[in-house]
């Protein structure tokens, strides 16, 4: 096993990260701190060295040789026997060879360390050690980058039960072929749908306003921008009435030849807002309310659930609005005046 | 059978101190922390999944640790203060750990550290000049 290992391009890869430095100067932190009750205060650096050095061989050492002992015994595991025998293997004395007894505490190391732990836990406070270890190895967010990650990690099922889910992922399919593009525009339905209405509704108040303008027109004292609160509700409402009884008008029954396209709008209007609709029908035309949504009319304005969800216009645009459907109200008018043929197609 | 019996007490006795002893392990916090002993252990083989065991090592090291260093520190105050006598250090002794009091107190545990206490330029120097002829 080489240090620098080469890759099949033949480019020198980085050794894995070792954890020989870091063990190394966390025992060394770590023998101070067992020096310093001893009596030490200060310490050079080479007999520290070499004293952490002998402190990480000895347990090697009683690792080494408390698993071989449970190995001799038919054991892939180590228990506290195993690693009291161990003890006194390594403590050399020949003390114990007859006399060792049926229990593992008769062994003189062990009573030493019991008598270690005991002296100590009364004596003193603990000496954990000062610093917390880090989380070894250290992650190289660099490195991290460049290492592919499983399938596990990306989330994705591999093509093909062959495949174990611990392997890196495929990569992409835009990163080898060509995939087409859009732009993304990130898609809201809801709010798709709302802007639809809306626009449909639009449409809707044009014609509604129209056809309202064509009755008021016939009156003649009634004024488009003579909008009083009380008022407006019941020359609505008589303009409505009048509408079925409203025959010539401009030499062309303009009711009757609305009238389909206010079904239309109607029952367009009815699919979106059933309930609502039906309890606001004979109330309040959609553009009246919305010019006035401050001021609360007699129930609530037909879409004001939606225009609140979706809009959140000034008084300065809804004036703009009303020119913008006066002026829009004309041009259909000219229009219908010129194609009457047109008329049942609107 | 009162020899077989005593011995069977005797074991219970000790079985029940050693379960004492380490139910009290995991009071008392060894310096040396857990996750490197379990380390090293790893490295040489040894696999138990018992923290008692673990710790049982790590107190068993910091004895070893604490042993040496206090044979160490016996051969440092043994050793003469020195002569320079100031007024204002006295018998303030700076207690440092050194590699000559390592080395003597390792000697008893079998391990050989001596330092060369110079460095020649070549192996026969500083000989007599009669045994360089040779």
């Amino acid at each position: 096993m080489s240090l620098s290992e080469r890759t099949h391009d033949g480019e020198t890869k980085d050794p894995p990260p070792s954890s020989y430095e870091f063990t190394h100067a966390a025992a060394k932190s770590a023998v101070a701190q067992i020096c310093e009750p001893v009596g030490y205060n200060h310490f050079k650096d080479p007999p520290l060295e070499s004293l952490t050095g002998f402190a990480i061989q000895y347990i090697l050492q009683l690792g080494k040789i408390a698993t071989s002992f449970a190995n001799l015994n038919g054991r892939s595991q180590c228990n506290v026997f195993d690693i009291v025998l161990a003890l006194e293997d390594l403590s050399g004395n020949d003390n114990n060879a007859e006399e060792r007894g049926c229990s593992a505490l008769r062994s003189v190391k062990l009573r030493e360390i019991i008598d270690f732990v005991k002296v100590s836990d009364d004596g003193e406070e603990e000496s954990l050690l000062l610093q917390t270890l880090p989380r070894f190895p250290v992650s190289d967010k660099r490195k991290k980058m460049m290492v592919v990650p499983s399938f596990v990690e990306v989330g994705e099922i591999p093509p093909g039960k062959h495949i174990p889910l611990w392997l890196p992922a495929f990569p992409d399919p835009h990163t080898y072929k060509e995939t087409p593009m859009w732009i993304e525009r990130g898609l809201d339905p809801r709010g798709d749908k709302i802007e639809q209405a809306r626009q449909r509704r639009k449409a809707e108040r044009a014609l509604l306003s129209l056809q309202r303008k064509l009755v008021c027109r016939g009156d003649g004292d009634r004024v488009w921008g003579d909008m009083d609160v009380g008022g407006v509700k019941g020359e609505i409402r008589e303009a409505e009435s009048e509408m079925p009884e409203d025959e010539k008008r401009d030499g062309v029954s303009v009711v009757e030849a609305f009238a389909p396209a206010l079904e239309a709008a109607r029952d367009v209007v009815f699919s979106e807002d059933d309930a609502e609709w039906k309890q606001k029908k004979k109330k309040k035309p959609v553009g009246l309310s919305k010019l006035r949504t401050e001021k609360k009319f007699l129930g609530e304005p037909l879409d004001l659930t939606l225009q609140m969800k979706g809009e959140d216009r000034s008084m300065s645009l809804r004036e703009e609005d009303r020119d913008d459907k006066r002026r829009r109200a004309e041009f259909i008018l000219r229009q219908c005046m010129e194609n009457p043929v047109d008329l049942n197609q609107l | 059978m009162n020899h077989g019996q005593q011995s069977g007490e005797a074991k219970h006795e000790d079985d029940a101190a050693l379960t004492e002893f380490l139910a009290s392990l995991m009071d008392y916090t060894p310096t040396i922390p857990d996750d490197l002993v379990e380390h090293y252990l790893a490295k040489s083989g040894f696999q138990c999944p018992d923290v008692r065991l673990i710790r049982l090592v790590a107190v068993a090291t910091q004895k070893f640790v604490a042993d040496v260093a206090s044979d160490a520190l016996q051969h440092c105050k043994a050793r003469p203060a020195p002569v320079v006598k100031d007024k204002k250090q006295q018998k303030d002794k700076r207690l440092v750990l050194t590699m000559e009091d390592l080395s003597k107190a390792l000697r008893e545990y079998g391990v050989n550290v001596k330092h060369p206490e110079y460095f020649a330029d070549s192996p026969s120097t500083g000989m007599e000049p009669a045994t360089r002829d040779e």
